[in-house]
């Protein structure tokens, strides 16, 4: 399984901190996203940047291992 | 000695932070800090408390990898994050960077760099809560 994580704003949207979503061997970062935006399509609106095992990720083709642990993330605002 | 970058819910103090900075050299000819705050007021509305979420153990490393970054860019001697998370009040700490060099430029530039980095690669996200409601805050330039 993928678990993949929201926080704040997208959370918001969402109504929920994390999901879990099927592994299948080749899937990548960007299928996770085009299969979750397909269901939260206002949530994914403000989805701006990726992340894969807590590293930025920027390649969305980039392949993903099983138990990965994923994010999809609006703009931040600390500071 | 606490650690020099850290995410808490707690306050922190800045003297504590700069005591710790100043310690760890005696080559150190110059400190810079930023202390962020919250404001009561945002977007003309009053703002009462503001709330913070974040994705605690990337942002924790990502804090970590600009602490290292701006030491290497700017040669520090050493430097300091602390950024709170939690819920806070109008007036209350947020955010405190310090940047020890050897002068003050480096240090100065350096912690102007940090917290423009942070705002761009932490994932941390405020939520204002007013009177009237709450909105997750859309960053500013």
């Amino acid at each position: 399984m993928i678990k993949v994580l929201f926080f704040g704003p997208v959370a918001a949207r969402i109504g929920s901190n994390q999901m879990m979503v099927a592994f299948r061997p080749g899937i990548r970062l960007q299928d996770v996203r085009d299969e979750l935006a397909a269901q939260y399509p206002q949530a994914f609106e403000i989805v701006c940047f990726a992340a894969a095992n807590g590293e930025h990720v920027r390649d969305m083709s980039l392949p993903l291992t099983d138990n990965s642990e994923v994010a999809f993330m609006a703009k931040f605002s600390g500071g | 000695m606490k650690e020099s970058v850290r995410i808490q819910q707690e306050d922190f103090s800045q003297d504590e932070e700069i005591r710790a900075l100043q310690a760890s050299s005696k080559r150190m000819g110059g400190i810079a800090t930023f202390l962020g705050c919250a404001r009561d007021f945002s977007e003309g509305r009053e703002v009462s408390e503001i709330s913070f979420d974040a994705y605690g153990s990337m942002a924790l490393s990502e804090l970590k990898k600009l602490r290292n970054d701006a030491i290497e860019k700017y040669s520090l001697l050493d430097a300091r994050i602390v950024h709170r998370i939690g819920t806070v009040k109008g007036g209350d700490n947020i955010v405190f960077i310090a940047a020890g060099a050897e002068h003050r430029v480096a240090a100065l530039e350096a912690c102007r760099w940090m917290i423009d980095e942070l705002k761009q690669r932490v994932p941390i996200w405020q939520k204002e809560i007013t009177p009237q409601g709450e909105a997750w805050v859309t960053p500013h330039p």
